[in-house]
């Protein structure tokens, strides 16, 4: 059994296949642990044909938008429960 | 009299009718989300879930204040009482502060988990709408901070969301006041924050949480007015942040200066679920205490009406009335509609014309520019009154020389503001618009100034006496 996942992207376009990219997925396992997040570095593709050995992955939107099809990611590597950055860093980018 | 505990408060919404308590089991993945906001979409009454799936020792208690009637009941008033008189007696009570008391103990400590024992999970938090971000364990919960430089103790309610087991991620303003903590004193000294997030206790809690108090107010002083009793008060297990000791749920835990995670998107208040963010203010959980059988309080947010835009008409109000009395603005009265959700606001005045109109857009855009459409009437217009409000913005704002528009410089815009595009949510860019309803005072009142034409201000006091006094008698089943 596949399992799946959801990601949420500013822009379509940063979902890179066929190479190593990083990203937060949810955990869609039903139980007390659904939505559960991971950062993760992964091989992503469009086509579930061209990584027969990944688990399901829905993508949504910046705002939310479920995309009609889904993806298919394979685990590469856990990075842990957080990244090197500044809480609001987008923010504090933004108004330089 | 103040309620004891949040359970006091649900059999005083069982007396009157406001409170549905729902006994079959419901899920937490989305189901108490959409009856919740279906409650509100019908203006119905609060919802306490007795039988959540996965978690049969929570309740969870949403739409505690999800009307005015229950502001109302959490008052201890008529829940009858108009709007106006709520207003009243709220600005009379945080006019007339307590101070809290420091206890030992309480019942938030009945039960611990800290350290390793700690499991976010264990709590029955909701997945609210559809393409959420998340599990939004803060949405009806207020977060205690405390300033390193000042020794200020702040209440403020920011959203947050589970990020996994011992991690929450959530986006308080970069310009609220856990905001100006975190990057004015904690992130430059490049300490942690201790943070503790509080569900349940008395519900005035909650609603004292969404004032926009000025710095340095101490939000249990003004909860203890409210409630006119003083809040008690105990410490955290992990830090010395005090918390109300009769609280359902305490999440006690340290924000990160330098560690990030992704947060959102999440459908907030103004009605709309905008962008998510990449870098959400992380805190790693410490420590959870909760009384038996806790209730998690919870608010299925969207468009109005809904515990974020009913208590925030009151608390928002008041704390725009109290910023232009000191600045001395001749102002009446200040009503903020809950279907305006904070975004705008009627500042009734004594007199009006451009330069009062002027000086309420720069008190009200002085630090942050929460509000973004500005409405000024008359004292003969009663803001409360929408009908009223609406025929003098259609009749006395001039196209052009009644309406005020000017950006808002970065960072006081108001993010949350669906009118804004993204480049502008994201860096606290904005603008505000002031529609001057009011007759200039430089217009000669004999012969310029329009004369209103109403039952109260055409005709002469003894037939309006006359008239009145024989309403019923005409055949009139209407008030006088």
């Amino acid at each position: 059994m596949k399992k799946q996942y959801v990601t949420f992207v500013p822009d379509i376009k940063d979902l890179v296949e066929n190479s190593e990219v990083t990203l937060t997925i949810k955990d869609l396992t039903p139980g007390r642990t659904k939505y559960d997040a991971r950062i993760v570095k992964a091989i992503l593709s469009s086509n579930a044909k061209r990584l027969p050995e990944g688990d399901v992955l829905q993508v949504r939107s910046w705002t939310g938008v479920l995309y009609p099809k889904p993806w298919t990611i394979k685990v590469v590597k856990d990075l842990g429960d957080s990244e090197a950055g500044l809480p609001h860093g987008e923010t504090v980018k933004a108004k330089k | 009299m103040a309620f004891k505990d949040l359970r006091q408060f649900i059999k005083a919404l069982d007396k009157t009718g406001d409170v549905v308590q729902i006994k079959q089991e419901v899920d937490w993945d989305l189901e108490v989300g959409a009856i919740g906001r279906r409650a509100y979409e019908l203006q119905g009454p609060a919802v306490l879930y007795e039988n959540v799936k996965d978690y049969k020792d929570f309740s969870i208690l949403g739409g505690s204040l999800g009307t005015f009637r229950r502001v109302a009941i959490a008052l201890g008033l008529d829940p009858e009482t108009p709007v106006k008189e709520l207003y009243a007696e709220y600005e009379r009570r945080i006019n007339q502060p307590i101070k809290p008391v420091i206890v030992k103990d309480g019942l938030c400590k009945q039960n611990k988990l800290i350290g390793d024992d700690v499991d976010l999970y264990s709590l029955p938090t909701p997945y609210i709408h559809d393409g959420d971000g998340g599990r939004y364990i803060g949405t009806w919960a207020f977060e205690v901070t405390h300033s390193l430089n000042t020794g200020w103790t702040n209440w403020g309610m920011y959203r947050f969301m589970i990020h996994n087991k011992k991690h929450i991620v959530g986006w308080p303003r970069y310009t609220s006041h856990l905001g100006m903590m975190l990057h004015g004193e904690y992130i430059p000294q490049k300490k942690k924050m201790p943070i503790a997030l509080v569900l349940g206790g008395d519900p005035v809690y909650q609603m004292v949480a969404t004032a926009p108090l000025a710095i340095n107010a101490d939000e249990a002083e003004y909860a203890g007015g409210l409630r006119q009793a003083p809040v008690e008060l105990v410490k955290c297990e992990t830090s010395d942040l005090m918390v109300p000791a009769n609280a359902d749920i305490v999440i006690e835990g340290e924000a990160y200066p330098d560690r990030t995670a992704q947060e959102g998107p999440f459908a907030e208040y103004p009605g709309y679920r905008m962008e998510g963010a990449k870098n959400g203010v992380l805190w790693q959980v410490k420590a959870i205490t909760y009384r038996n059988s806790p209730i998690f309080t919870t608010i299925s947010l969207g468009v109005p009406p809904d515990d974020s835009s009913i208590a925030a008409s009151l608390t928002a109000a008041l704390a725009i009335k109290r910023r232009l009395l000191r600045h001395e603005v001749p102002i009446t009265e200040v009503y903020v509609p809950p279907y305006g959700v904070t975004h705008i606001v009627v500042v009734g005045v004594k007199s009006g014309g451009n330069a009062v109109a002027k000086q309420i857009k720069d008190v009200l855009t002085a630090r942050r520019a929460d509000v973004n459409k500005i409405i000024v009437v008359d004292d003969d217009v009663d803001p409360f009154d929408f009908d009223q409000v609406i025929h003098a913005f259609a009749t006395k704002c001039h196209p052009i020389r009644g309406i005020f528009c000017e950006n808002v410089e970065a960072p006081k815009g108001n993010p949350l503001t669906p009118a804004y595009n993204s480049q502008e949510r994201r860096a606290y860019r904005g603008a505000i618009a002031l529609f001057d309803c009011t007759w200039p005072p430089e217009l000669d009142r004999m012969n310029e100034v329009p004369v209103k034409n109403s039952f109260d201000t055409m005709f002469p006091e003894e037939m309006k006496k006359k008239i009145i006094a024989n309403w019923e008698s005409f055949g009139f089943r209407e008030k006088k």
